[in-house]
This record gives structure tokens, C-alpha cells and sequence, in this order.
């Protein structure tokens, strides 16, 4: 390398890294950066769909307090989290303690546990609306044993837990392999030395796995939460576009597209909505990692 | 060479802006609305999930076009039926419209309201008489003056019962309710009879219901909803005693007519509506129920049965204007409508051609039964649901419909609280 060409490639440094990152740039500003900052725009606007709008300041926001509906979205939001996260942060963790074990035939079950995470939604969400109507499997079953009949898509607290279950059964899979993944860093010879000192199963899941992979059930709780309060495709297969019997079913994501949608959608209206799912999922993760930073000082 | 920062920002600043200015209403850089300039140029026509089985009809009907008008080219486009709305309104405000669209009256009326749909009492006047008058009419709007699209195939049908089911309920067969009086009876007997386990109806009322009950739906000018009416609670009442008796299927709250069309497939409802499309379904995936199938007239207190509107709009920013009205004339014209109507079980908007012998004259097949009863019936038939019903407006009725079928409010209650949310919308709407 001549020294002429040392200097040059030295004077393009400072501009190469820009050049690079040009791509990813403008496709993060155009699919990202513009529809959020439209989104914000929009919030405090009466814009619908083909009407440009005019500028009312908090109006969207004042009338979302009046808005039964955005209460059942919210409510219906956060009861996913409360009741969908917990259930995926332990469950997928007792799913990978059980297929870590290297048994014959181990590989047909991880596999098993995951095709619920590959498996299109929708397919997913009709398969369990078949099984769970009136006249479907589970009701048979329930029939047969002399339960009887339970509307589990006609009530609206079953048809939401329905939904819940859906969630919880379509995302082991993701979360297993997560765990799985951190349970393979757990040193072998901590477990060893717990049994010499007498710890039984339990306890040396509660002692020894559970602080080892606490930072990874720290991230599926915040990738869970974040999931589930922005859920919207398992209740609206299940619950179908009106949100359940009397739209009690609605999310808050349900009630964006719902109303900002379509060609008299109040597009301003709905980024306001936007805007909350937005900042309650930013509490959410802050909340979670706040818990986080707490536990470890 | 080297580059600042600085300009480096601001190429990336403009390479970002710059394609979103392509974004935007389009502008009113559109054509002039008059079509009496010579027919040539290309234009795109947008179907409504038709490519799957008509394509060759309509590459036909493309092909004899540019034929006839050289120096035309068409570009077809068919959209999916799931989320057509969502992509008309995403063009619309994109500014990307095809130049002749597939509509219904509802899409029509937030499109022209917007000034997107061309007036064809201005640009195509002279074909309204080749059409029937309630059919040219049914894309207008209310409190505005014009026509937006041409009127395209027909549609409505009959009420499909199951004759087995009837019959094990103790109900004669062959006397299907011909009245709603005598529908609400048989539907509870039914529901006594089979102890809640057979519903009549799957479905909660509809805008259309209300309609066919004989409920004025909207004041004459068009401003405010009136179905709130003594008519209007009466319906909702006996839908409130069916659904109580189990008369009415239990997940009618949130059916849509996919899932209340495959509970009557499979025999858990008795009664569904349906057009003569649907005869060959039953044929094909329920044998035993096509065996036992009975066919009987649309229920109505007006004595008008519903019809179901089609349209081919003209965009009215388009830059081909003479060629976008001609195509849309011509694909919707008398002999075009025929021989689609061939195809399949549609019915012409076209005057006259509901007189065509295939309208008319029995062959001895259900298919050809079904379709001369419809055509009688088309003939003074009425679309019920009013073109500024928005799909927000249906949600909040058919809600406020569930809340007074599950006794959370009563009939009166539930349709004063849908009556004032649907006039809020349409207020918003302007």
C-alpha cells in the first residue's frame, strides 16, 4: 500500500461509516421513524382517512376518558398481561427443565413443543375456535363426562382466558428455546454441589436454576408483557371483528384498527389510542427492568 | 473525494423526505371529469376478488375493449374480498386509486364525499336509462346530488331451512314461516322441542333486518338515524325472547355470516339466508343436508326484499377520463351483465334484462328455481342498508344489539344508545 492511498482511505473514514449505514438507515427513518412520528402528529389531530384533519390539541385524549370502550381495551389489555406473562415465564422454564434431559426420543418432543411457534396464527386461531365451539371437540368431551356444554366462545370472560390459553400454549415453544439456551450456561458442578449438601428437586431448582437464569426470565417477562398488551390476532379470531359478545372483548390494538381503519376510519382518533398502547408498553418495560435492577442490589 | 457530515445528514435527511412527498392525497392534478373526449389511453380497473374464477371472462371483456377502442390499454387488478376497504381507503389517501373501481354503495359514499368519485349524472347521464331506476339510484348519496358509480350485478336469495329439523320439531315441512310472526313461533318451538340444542337463526339483527321489519332506518334528508322507533324495539324484543330460549344460536353475538353459514351446513341452525350460489355448497359439502333442503321467500314486513348492490366507479382524478367512463359503461352494460350473469348466480342491473327467458322460464332444477324466484323478487327489491352506514356504525348497533340480548340494557335503551353513536360517527364523518 502506497502512501497515497493510505491518506485517502484515511480522509474517507469519517464519512465511510454513514455510507454503510445509509441503507438501514432510510429503511429504519421510511418504516419506522416517519410512521411513528406521523402517529404522534396525528394524535392531536381529527384526521380520518380522507379527510386531512385540523390541529385539536388534547381533544382525542379527553374524549378517550369518555370512551367505554377504550376502558374495556385497557382493561382487557392489562388483564392479558397479568394473567398471560407469569404463565409464560414459569411454564416455558419447567418445559425446558423437562426436555434438556438427553432421553431417547427427547427430539420428537422439543420439536412438538416449538410447531405451535411456527404455525400461521390465523391457522392456529381457527383450529381452537373449532375445537372450542359449541358443538366442537372439547364441548363433546365435556358432554360425554357429564359437565354439559360451556360457551367458551359465547361468554365473554371465557371467550378472553380462551384467547389467554391460545397465547400462553402458541408461545412455550419461542420461550423454551430461550431458556433452554440458558439453562445450558448453568455450570453443572453448582447442581452437584447442592445434592452432596442435601437439596432435593425443588430446592435446587428454586436455589440454584432460578437465580442462574434469572436475567433471561427477566427478558421474557419484558418480551411477554410487551406482547401480550399489544395482543391482538388470538381475540380477534376467537372473539371475531365486533370483539366478543358486545365488543367486552375488545384490546386496546383491536380498537386502533377498528377505528382508524377502513374509509371513514378516524385516523386521529386512533393514533391517540396509539399513543397510550405506546406508552403503557414503554412503562411496562421499565417497570419490568426497574424490578430487575432492584433484586439484583 | 471527501464528504462532510454535514452533507452527508442532509442527503440521508432527503433521501428520507423525499419519497414520502411521493406520499400524499394525490394532489388535484387529476383529469377534468369530462368524458366526451376520444377514448384512448391506459387505465387500470380494479376488481373485488374476481381473478380466482373469472379470469378469462374478464380478459375477454378487456380484450373486446381495446379491440373496439384502439389505442386503449387496460390494466386489471383484483384485490382480495378480506381488507378491500382498507386497500381502497390506503390508495385513496395514497393517491393511487385505479382509474375504474369495483365498489358497493357503502365504499362509494366516504369516496365521493371526498371528491373522488366522478358525478356520472354529469359525465355519463346518457346511460342512466339503460339501467333500473332503484339500481342507478343506489349510489347516491343522501344530502348530496349526483350518482357515483354505475350499477353492476344484483344480488339477494331466498331463506334456506332444513326440512329435516323442522320436521323433527313437529313443524310441517312444507309450510316454512312466511311471516315474521309465524318465524318467531316456529323458531320456539324449535328451540323447546330440540330442549335449546337446535337454534332457528343464527344471526343478531342487522341494519338490514331493521329494514326488512319495515323500520325507518334514516330521516328523509339523511342527517340522523330513526331505527330507535316503537317498530325497531318490537324487532329487538322478540330477538331478546328467541335468544333467551336458546331460539337464537348462543355465539350469534359474535357470528359473522362465514360462521352462521357453516352452523347451517352442519345442522345446529335451522333456518339461514343464501343466494342460489349457495345451492351447489350444500350439493358438494352437505349431501344429507342438500337432501333435506327447503326454499322459501326473504321474510319482510315491506313487502321489498333486500338486494345486494354492486358498482364500477369512476375515479374522478383520473387523466383518462372518456376511456375510464367508456370501459366502466361497458363492462357494466346490458350485454356484458348477461353474459357474466351466465357464469355465475348474479342478476343484471341492466333494464329490461331480468326478463331475459333465463330469468324466466323453469327448467325443473332447485338452481333454476331458485334463480327465476330472485329475479321476480329483484324486480322490486330494495337495498336496506343506507350508503353512509359505516362499518363503525355496524359495530356499534350490532354491540348495542348484544348488550340487549344479554339483558344488560333493554331493547329501547340499547338502540337509543346505538341510534345517538351512529349519529355521532356520522356527524364526524361530515
Amino acid at each position: 500500500m502506497t502512501t497515497s492511498t493510505v491518506t485517502r482511505v484515511r480522509r474517507q473514514l469519517p464519512s465511510s461509516p454513514w455510507l454503510f449505514a445509509a441503507p438501514g438507515l432510510l429503511i429504519t427513518g421510511v418504516f419506522i421513524l416517519y410512521p411513528f412520528v406521523s402517529t404522534v402528529v396525528n394524535a392531536f389531530t381529527d384526521r380520518r382517512t380522507l379527510v386531512p384533519g385540523k390541529f385539536v390539541g388534547l381533544a382525542n385524549f379527553r374524549e378517550l376518558l369518555h370512551d367505554d370502550m377504550f376502558w374495556i381495551g385497557l382493561r382487557n389489555s392489562a388483564l392479558y398481561v397479568v394473567c398471560v406473562v407469569p404463565a409464560l415465564v414459569v411454564l416455558p422454564l419447567l418445559l425446558a427443565l423437562l426436555v434438556r434431559k438427553n432421553i431417547p426420543g427427547i427430539t420428537f418432543f422439543r420439536s412438538a413443543f416449538y410447531t405451535p411457534v411456527v404455525a400461521s396464527i390465523v391457522v392456529v386461531g381457527l383450529i381452537w375456535v373449532w375445537l372450542l365451539d359449541e358443538r366442537g371437540l372439547v364441548n363433546s368431551l365435556l358432554e360425554t363426562v357429564g359437565v354439559g356444554r360451556v360457551g367458551f366462545l359465547s361468554d365473554q370472560w371465557l371467550l378472553l382466558f380462551s384467547a389467554m390459553a391460545v397465547t400462553v400454549w402458541k408461545g412455550l415453544g419461542y420461550y423454551m428455546i430461550i431458556y433452554l439456551a440458558a439453562l445450558a450456561n448453568v455450570p453443572r458442578e453448582l447442581h452437584e454441589a447442592a445434592s452432596v449438601d442435601g437439596a432435593g428437586a425443588i430446592r435446587r431448582f428454586l436455589t440454584v436454576t432460578v437465580p442462574a437464569v434469572r436475567s433471561t426470565m427477566v427478558l421474557v417477562a419484558a418480551l411477554s408483557s410487551v406482547a401480550a398488551f399489544k395482543v391482538f390476532s388470538e381475540v380477534y379470531l376467537m372473539a371475531g371483528p365486533s370483539g366478543g359478545p358486545a365488543g367486552e372483548d375488545t384490546t386496546l390494538v383491536m380498537l386502533v384498527q377498528r377505528t382508524g381503519t377502513g374509509l371513514t376510519g378516524r385516523v386521529g382518533y386512533a393514533s391517540a389510542i396509539s399513543l397510550v398502547v405506546f406508552v403503557v408498553t414503554v412503562a411496562l418495560m421499565l417497570l419490568v427492568l426497574r424490578a430487575d435492577r432492584r433484586d439484583e442490589s | 473525494m471527501s464528504v462532510s457530515r454535514k452533507t452527508l445528514a442532509t442527503a440521508a435527511f432527503l433521501a428520507l423526505v423525499l419519497p414520502l412527498s411521493a406520499c400524499g392525497s394525490g394532489g388535484d392534478n387529476g383529469g377534468s371529469g369530462d368524458a366526451s373526449g376520444k377514448v384512448e389511453g391506459d387505465i387500470t380497473f380494479q376488481t373485488w376478488n374476481l381473478r380466482a374464477n373469472f379470469r378469462s371472462y374478464f380478459d375477454g371483456v378487456i380484450a373486446d375493449f381495446e379491440k373496439q377502442y384502439p389505442g386503449t390499454h387496460v390494466k386489471w387488478i383484483d384485490q382480495p374480498a378480506e381488507g378491500y376497504a382498507d386497500k381502497i381507503s390506503a390508495d385513496a389517501a395514497g393517491g393511487t386509486l385505479p382509474d375504474v373501481v369495483n365498489v358497493s354503495p357503502d365504499l362509494v359514499a366516504p369516496l365521493a364525499k371526498a371528491g373522488l368519485a366522478l358525478d356520472l349524472d354529469k359525465a355519463a347521464a346518457k346511460y342512466k336509462k339503460e339501467y333500473l331506476a332503484g339500481a342507478w339510484a343506489s349510489h347516491q348519496i343522501p344530502g348530496t346530488t349526483g350518482t357515483y358509480a354505475f350499477p353492476w350485478y344484483l344480488n339477494t336469495g331466498p331463506l334456506f331451512y332444513n326440512k329435516s329439523l323442522f320436521k323433527k320439531a313437529g313443524l310441517d315441512p312444507d309450510s316454512p314461516p312466511k311471516t315474521y310472526d309465524d318465524l318467531f313461533a316456529d323458531a320456539l318451538t324449535m328451540a323447546h322441542k330440540s330442549d335449546g340444542k337446535v337454534a332457528t337463526l343464527a344471526n343478531v339483527p342487522t341494519i338490514e333486518d331493521f329494514g326488512r321489519y319495515g323500520v325507518e332506518l334514516m330521516n328523509k334528508q339523511g342527517t340522523a338515524f330513526t331505527f330507535n322507533d316503537t317498530k325497531g324495539v318490537q324487532l329487538l324484543s322478540k330477538y331478546k325472547e328467541l335468544y333467551d330460549a336458546k331460539a337464537l344460536d348462543p355465539q350469534a353475538l359474535t357470528a359473522t355470516p362465514e360462521s352462521s353459514g357453516k352452523k347451517f351446513l352442519t345442522e345446529a341452525v335451522a333456518m339461514n339466508p343464501g343466494s342460489a350460489l349457495d345451492l351447489g355448497n350444500f350439493k358438494k359439502q352437505a349431501p344429507n343436508l342438500y337432501k333435506n333442503i327447503g326454499i322459501t321467500d326473504q321474510i319482510t314486513s315491506t313487502g321489498h326484499v333486500n338486494m345486494y348492490v354492486m358498482g364500477v366507479m369512476v375515479n374522478s382524478r383520473t387523466k383518462r377520463t372518456p376511456a375510464a367512463v367508456a370501459f366502466a359503461h361497458y363492462v357494466t352494460d346490458a350485454e356484458h351483465q348477461m353474459s357474466f350473469a351466465r357464469k355465475v348466480a348474479i342478476f343484471p342491473s341492466t333494464a329490461g334484462s331480468l326478463e331475459d327467458p333465463y330469468f324466466t322460464k323453469e327448467d325443473g332444477t332447485d338452481e333454476t328455481r331458485v334463480r327465476i324466484a330472485a329475479a321476480k323478487s329483484l324486480k322490486n327489491a330494495v337495498n336496506y342498508t343506507p350508503v353512509l352506514f359505516s362499518d363503525q356504525m355496524k359495530t356499534a348497533l350490532r354491540n348495542e344489539v348484544a348488550k340487549a340480548l344479554q339483558g344488560k340494557e333493554s331493547p329501547k335503551a340499547a338502540l337509543d344508545n346505538a341510534v345517538k353513536a351512529c349519529d355521532t360517527l356520522l356527524q364526524q364523518q361530515g
